[in-house]
């Protein structure tokens, strides 16, 4: 894969151009159309509101996590910067910093408790912040703060021109989308779009959810606080606390944003663009009748896009470009500098199986029986339950492991203890020699323990080469590497036809082997593969056998939990088998389906007893 | 010392009237999962029509105003179930968007009062708004007893609906599984525009109750539905038992709070307690930490 240097410009400016053209595209229609203040006072709140959603769509549209308080930042940023100015002196050109860095560290303390609540408890708990600060404003006295008058100039950001404040607008919307166009090509975006589809799956696969949630957080925060702080500057005289930390003020961007389309680069622009001088206009015609009439508008916006075109204007504008592009035949939409083309076309070979030929991740230099990962003396229990006691494990490297025992013998709780999603009550995990018991799945991952789940945890909306690039983020921090090595692995999964199809529409064979490249992406010296063969038939249970003994020749330690015990047998190194959380037979695959115990937590105690006397 | 029990005595009053809007809340979030932020736009349409409207027209009593707004807004709760809230529920991120969905709703209701009957503050006037009995050096609010007083009996009422009839025991099915309840033959459905419709119906009539002694304005909701969601979240999200409790914790909280800080600052207290809540036990004081996988 070369990375020429003239490639990289083509592609930066076929990145950021569209911008820079709307931007001043835009700019030039508003000077044109602008003829008096009225005009130019709906163009500036256009550009303002579309920057201001755009700032809130990094958090709320692509990482799915939807602040409902996030007026808490646009007050903050205005407050902060308007407050500098008239008791400090400070010009709002500094001033604007220090509001970005005040709604920025705000938003890391909002952030800590409420990150890691589920999405809508998120969304809700959120919205007390702006509730608990605005009183207290008012109780300072600060709920009219008198922006001074320090004459027309540019240090005090005060212009009788109005065109001069659309001017700055646009920048800020300009730079907003910027920063968004980067982060959509960059690995904190995909990752922020993994975990908006499925949180458990992107802790799985390496990416540190809490982390990224909250840079994207602050991120959205800062810029809203400079938006907030530009926004008081150029449309307020009198700073109230109901103008910056109002509800109003989330609902229209909630409106704006929907309606544009959650978590696209466009939408927000569009609908600010529409919405905006809609809602002006009417509140300037009926206003003195109909008071609400604009949050009419935008609450009506809201409702009818949910229920009729959840995907929102830009949405639906890119699913139609891109069903049109696939029906041309053309190439994939994904496309990264220097990348070719995945031509090669032709179904996933059923008959053959993947091949699978990585490099070793470990040096399995001497040593073949040291264990890689020993699990001493583990228990978990659950409320009463207790679904796990005392288990001790060795596992050695480059072996297939296969865990067996009846439904609730707590094989999958076994699994979350080792990669991280539970935490034992007793006991250790040795990876290594080193105790993970206490890590996260997301630093397990990246250590080298990679899984696959036993009810499919896939980015249904994403792409299969995006997946498996998700995999590969895990070792690979530029897109163009994750690239190579989401496409390399999925030339070894054969799974190169499908690689630009959405996971969603995937068959069930293609969706285990969908994760199985995602967990080989991400580079694992162990890989955990819970139930692989559920659902398929037992042409494809052997199948899957042999992809999984590939792994293992390639030095990967594979543990395997099935039920489909005579696949099974033909490719387990060494088998465990558990039942009500006791490890009750270990050893060879042979010695282990012969073990009484096993009979007897299979087939009941009749059985053992037949098997005895025989 | 009296100040103390005097505000513990009306934070009881306040907390009530708040525990019933909450079990409302909690009830369509335990069956549906969903956060319906309309919640409380709902409770002060309430308070205009039938309440305030019906007094205003034809002398009706608030209170009989209440027994009117129950099936009224019974009705009201199922067709917005039925017609806005089924559309969206079961998709994926429904969570989210039936969340947001539901906040346009309830701009909606706000902004129509507010162009309908204007925006300036409304009050009830009956003899027991103002009209106090004096225990000991306790001050207690006829209104607001009255209004205790039904809203035990409305509380009460639910608990047997939930548990005493056919459909009732289904929506506590429907509650812990519905796709179980789906195999059972049990209308998902029908029982999830039941489990909306009582939901709304229980928080208007409180806010019928709430009418008879506290001033409103349309956007009284907006400054109402955190308070419910903290003592949702207090009391454990899905438990209606849980939530009456936060609401009765939350109401006094807010009455206690006025010995500390400005009497300004009430709700801040609440909040604070709430984010603390969220610091220190987000899975509420009831309820259960869940599995993750």
């Amino acid at each position: 894969m070369k990375r020429g240097t003239p490639q990289k410009r083509h592609t930066f400016w076929k990145d950021y151009s569209p911008i820079l053209i709307a931007c001043v595209v835009g700019g030039m229609i508003s000077c044109i159309i602008a003829e008096n203040r009225y005009l130019q006072r709906i163009i500036l709140l256009v550009f303002l509101w579309a920057a201001a959603t755009s700032s809130f769509n990094i958090i709320s549209g692509y990482g799915g996590q939807v602040v409902f308080g996030y007026m808490m930042f646009v007050g903050c940023g205005a407050y902060t910067t308007v407050l500098l100015f008239k008791f400090a002196g400070i010009t709002p050109w500094l001033g604007i910093f220090f509001g970005a860095a005040a709604a920025g560290i705000v938003a890391i303390f909002i952030g800590l408790p409420t990150l890691r609540l589920r999405s809508h408890y998120f969304a809700v708990a959120t919205i007390a912040f702006p509730l608990i600060l605005s009183p207290i404003l008012d109780h300072l006295g600060l709920e009219e703060v008198t922006i001074p008058f320090k004459g027309y100039g540019f240090s005090s950001m005060q212009f009788t021109d109005i065109r001069v404040y659309v001017a700055i607008a646009i920048v800020l919307l300009a730079i907003t989308l910027a920063i968004i166009r980067k982060i959509e090509k960059s690995r904190f975006g995909f990752e922020l779009k993994a975990i908006k589809q499925n949180e458990n799956a992107a802790e799985g696969m390496g990416v540190d959810v809490y982390r990224t949630k909250m840079f994207a957080f602050v991120l959205s925060a800062a810029l809203g606080g400079i938006i907030g702080a530009v926004y008081a500057f150029s449309s307020l005289f009198v700073l109230t606390t109901h103008a910056v930390f109002g509800l109003f003020i989330i609902v229209r961007i909630l409106s704006i944003n929907i309606v544009g389309g959650l978590g696209t680069l466009w939408g927000p622009v569009i609908a600010a663009s529409i919405l905006v001088p809609l809602g002006e206009f009417l509140n300037a015609e009926f206003g003195a009748r109909a008071p609400g009439v604009q949050d009419i508008v935008y609450g009506t916006a809201l409702i009818v896009t949910i229920i009729f075109m959840p995907a929102g204007i830009w949405g639906r504008i890119s699913e139609f470009l891109e069903h049109r592009h696939r029906k041309l035949g053309g190439s994939p939409k994904l496309s990264f500098a220097g990348s070719s083309d995945p031509g090669e076309k032709g179904n996933i070979e059923k008959k053959e199986s993947p091949v699978v030929e990585n490099t070793p991740a470990v040096g399995t230099e001497d040593g073949h029986d040291r264990p890689v990962l020993q699990v001493e003396g583990i228990a978990k229990s659950f409320g009463g339950v207790m679904a796990l006691r005392d288990v001790s494990i060795e596992i050695p490297e480059g072996k297939v492991l296969g865990i067996i025992g009846p439904n609730g013998a707590g094989k999958t709780t076994l699994f979350n203890v080792i990669n991280g999603y539970l935490k034992p009550d007793k006991g250790k995990v040795l990876f290594e020699g080193k105790d993970i018991a206490y890590l996260k799945p997301h630093d397990l991952c990246r250590l080298g323990i990679a899984r696959t789940f036993q009810v499919a945890q896939i980015f249904n909306k994403m792409t299969v080469l995006e997946n498996i690039m998700i995999g590969a983020f895990a070792r690979h921090s530029s897109s163009l590497d994750a690239y190579a090595i989401a496409r390399k692995t999925a030339e070894k999964m054969r799974m190169t036809s499908r690689l630009n199809d959405r996971a969603v529409g995937l068959s069930i064979w293609e969706t285990k082997i969908l994760e199985l490249s995602r967990a080989l992406a991400t580079g694992p010296k162990v890989l955990l593969v819970d139930e692989p063969m559920a659902g398929l038939n037992p042409e494809e249970n052997d199948k899957i056998g042999e992809i999984l003994k590939a792994i293992s020749e390639t030095g990967i330690t594979v543990i395997v939990i099935e039920h489909v015990v005579q696949s099974l047998v033909k490719i387990a190194d060494l088998m465990v088998g558990l039942d009500e959380g006791r490890k009750v037979a270990e050893g060879s695959p042979e010695e282990v389906i012969s073990d009484p115990h096993i009979i007897e937590a299979y087939l009941g105690a009749k059985w053992r007893k037949r098997y005895a006397q025989s | 010392m009296e100040n103390g029990m005097q505000l513990i005595i009306s934070g009881i009053l306040v907390g009530v009237s708040y525990a019933v809007l909450a079990a409302g809340l909690a009830l369509i979030f335990g069956v549906m999962k969903i956060i319906n932020f309309a919640h409380a736009s709902f409770a002060v349409l309430a308070m205009y029509f039938p309440t305030f409207w019906f007094l205003q027209w034809w002398g009706i009593d608030p209170f009989i105003s209440a027994g009117i707004a129950l099936p009224l807004f019974f009705i009201l709760g199922y067709l917005t179930q039925r017609l806005l809230i089924e559309r969206v529920i079961g998709e994926s991120e429904s969570e989210t968007s039936t969340l947001i969905m539901t906040m346009g709703f309830s701009l909606l209701i706000d902004n129509f009062i507010l162009i309908g009957w204007s925006g300036a503050p409304r009050i009830i006037n009956q003899p027991y708004t103002l009209e106090t009995w004096r225990v000991g050096k306790v001050l207690v609010n006829h209104a607001q007893t009255y209004s205790l007083l039904i809203s035990l009996v409305l509380i009460g009422g639910l608990f047997l609906f939930l548990n005493k009839t056919m459909i009732g025991k289904a929506i506590k099915a429907a509650a812990d599984d519905p796709e179980g309840c789906a195999y059972m033959g049990i209308n998902l459905r029908f029982v999830y525009g039941v489990a909306f419709a009582l939901g709304i119906a229980i928080t208007a009539t409180g806010g019928c109750l709430m009418a008879t002694y506290r001033p409103f304005n349309p956007f009284y909701g907006e400054s109402i539905i955190v308070i419910l969601f903290a003592s949702v979240v207090l009391g454990g999200m899905t438990s209606i038992a849980g939530a009456l409790i936060g609401g009765l914790i939350i109401g006094i909280i807010q009455q206690l709070s006025s010995l500390v800080v400005s009497i300004s600052l009430q709700n801040v207290a609440v909040f604070m307690i709430f984010v603390l809540f969220l610091y220190l036990r987000p899975q509420g004081i009831l309820g259960k930490r869940e599995r993750l996988i």
